[in-house]
């Protein structure tokens, strides 16, 4: 009985997504993230890559934007200067573009934030079918769209995002890998607007953090635990994006390394599938080492750049390392991937000279 | 009940974010923003529950609605299904739309996140522009990122994500304007484009006039912390 209760919880958080074999799951539309475009760019390189290259060096999928989809503009949401009306008609707008446009019946997003802001859409559209009603008239008055609504998981409305796409094809992936996480130590960071507002709607929510959990156990890693694993980056939108504030963001650093670090000091490798968590955790350990003169030097980085450097992919022109303030170098020594080393580490990063 | 819970009230984000509080304090305890500010949710909730227009007042006029970071950590765990961070949401609107917002210094501050999140997005299609994380403004960001902006363009196009493509898809492409005019009708059309002006007017009527406003603006930009420039007081 109580194995039994106990599968009938793991089921709850499960999520379908369809991998590439899957009916459906070779052909993708998506949408791009502003956080990605302005902070790390690179990401969403390593991403297309991942997701189309060919043979050992990728999934193979068609992926499809069109020209005019715009950002959800959640940050503007969370920041304060949009309404909620205003994000359920341009959702509406970047749907029907996917569907009517692309010619794609399913959909991904890069950004968590989209993806926590698309989730309570449709929740609101499925429990308040004025708004519903609301967002079909004003896409048709000011855009003269038609509706879409997409349903990715288990034919419900639904999105995913780019991280469960990456997980689901995880084993492919892993088979094909030419490098592994094998001796190495990792946990994983799950943005908070991924696993925390609408904890149904990711792979184990919040409370059983599976997704990447799974991607570092599928490439051979040493999964760690600890207490603070699941406090926030500490992104905060107002929080990082106004300097004087930032503060906060360094805070939330300090608090989560300060606990990995007591935990297990050999855990040196981070995991995180949000844009922000991506660049404030790493970033952040320059402010703490500046200012409380502690240093943790764990490389933060995102699941597709860990695809990519699994992949074999180059550190610096296909994943980016060449903006991080951890520098990537020891991981890539522990994984025992190459690099020129007739270069100094400036010179690996600078390709148009000093 | 007054004519601020009322409005309040009308707000999306309360009535799915709002049943009945028991006041446990579950979201204080795990809240990021209350370990780092004198903040507490549950005193938030405490306060719309009350219906109290008085201190409802004080509430959106003071710093406290603005410390919250939005990670919604909250939502998650509280027993009864509220969602204390959608509830901020609903007073920060709230706040710009009484012009109340312009009383306190982290308030103020709006006028940056609606220069930087708003305008960019109505003038590109994107909250955030590649533009924008710029060094001085992110010294943590370091030497490489500094020479990343030097040489933007070539640096994206080696990391084979090129910038400002027309017509084309990408990262940080030209959105093109026939789909900017979809955007800006429908920010239009759903009230953003009204808070956005909410929030300048507020500003403008809180400093003495639109001048002042725009050397708050450049004060910021020139010394990155907004807290420099010094309001007059009204004689």
């Amino acid at each position: 009985m109580r194995r039994e209760g106990k599968a009938r919880v793991w089921e709850k958080h499960q999520k379908a997504i369809p991998s590439a074999d899957e009916p459906g799951g070779n052909k993708w539309g998506f949408v791009r993230s502003c956080l990605l475009q302005a902070v790390a760019p690179f990401t969403e390189g390593i991403i297309h890559k991942v997701m189309t290259g060919k043979g050992n060096k990728g999934l193979g999928m068609d992926i499809r934007e069109s020209a005019g989809h715009t950002s959800c503009g959640a940050i503007g949401f969370h920041g304060d200067v949009t309404m909620l009306e205003t994000q359920m008609v341009v959702a509406a707008r970047n749907f029907s573009m996917a569907h009517y446009d692309l010619g794609v019946d399913n959909f991904f997003c890069t950004c968590v934030t989209s993806f926590g802001n698309y989730c309570e859409i449709i929740e609101l559209w499925e429990h308040e079918p004025e708004l519903l009603e609301y967002t079909k008239k004003t896409l048709e008055e000011t855009t003269g769209r038609k509706f879409w609504i997409p349903k990715v998981s288990g034919g419900r409305p639904s999105v995913v995002h780019a991280s469960d796409v990456i997980y689901a094809n995880i084993k492919k992936l892993a088979k094909k890998a030419e490098f592994s996480l094998d001796g190495v130590k990792a946990t994983d960071h799950l943005g908070c607007h991924y696993s925390k507002i609408f904890p149904d709607e990711s792979v184990g929510g919040g409370e059983f953090p599976r997704l990447l959990a799974g991607m570092i156990e599928a490439y051979g890693g040493e999964l760690v635990d600890y207490p603070e694993r699941r406090h926030c980056c500490g992104m905060g939108f107002r929080q990082c994006a106004i300097p004087e504030n930032r503060g906060y963001t360094a805070a939330c650093v300090y608090k989560k390394m300060k606990s990995l670090k007591k935990t297990d000091p050999d855990c040196k490798l981070m995991i995180t599938n949000c844009p922000g968590c991506g660049v404030f955790l790493d970033a952040e350990q320059g402010t703490i080492a500046q200012v409380m003169g502690e240093k943790f030097d764990v490389h933060v980085m995102n699941y597709a750049q860990l695809a990519g450097l699994m992949l074999g992919y180059d550190p610096f022109k296909d994943c980016g390392f060449n903006v991080k303030y951890v520098p990537i170098e020891p991981l890539l020594d522990k994984i025992g991937m190459e690099y020129d080393k007739s270069k100094t580490q400036k010179e690996r990063r600078r390709p148009f000279g000093p | 009940m007054g004519k601020l819970y009322d409005e309040l009230s009308k707000d999306i984000e309360i009535k799915h974010s709002m049943y009945a509080c028991m006041d446990c304090g579950t979201c204080t305890a795990l809240c990021a923003a209350a370990e780092f500010y004198d903040y507490s949710p549950r005193e938030v909730m405490d306060i719309v529950q009350s219906r109290d227009d008085e201190k409802i007042k004080e509430l959106i006029s003071s710093n406290k609605i603005w410390y919250c970071g939005q990670c919604l950590s909250c939502k998650q765990r509280c027993p009864r299904g509220n969602n204390p961070g959608g509830v901020i949401l609903a007073l920060r609107r709230l706040s710009e739309k009484t012009g109340l917002f312009a009383e306190s210094e982290k308030g103020r501050q709006q006028l940056i996140a609606k220069r930087l999140f708003g305008d960019n997005m109505l003038k590109r299609g994107y909250t955030l522009l590649a533009t924008n994380p710029i060094p001085s403004h992110f010294p943590e960001l370091g030497e490489d990122w500094e020479y990343y902006h030097e040489h933007i363009k070539e640096m994206r196009e080696w990391w084979g994500v090129p910038m400002d493509l027309e017509n084309s898809p990408g990262c940080h492409r030209m959105v093109p304007e026939k789909d900017m005019e979809e955007l800006r009708a429908i920010y239009k059309a759903t009230g953003a484009v009204d808070l956005m002006n909410k929030v300048e007017e507020g500003m403008a009527k809180k400093l003495g006039g639109k001048e002042e406003v725009e050397k708050f603006w450049q004060s910021y930009q020139d010394n990155v912390d907004s807290r420099l420039y010094k309001i007059k007081e009204k004689k």
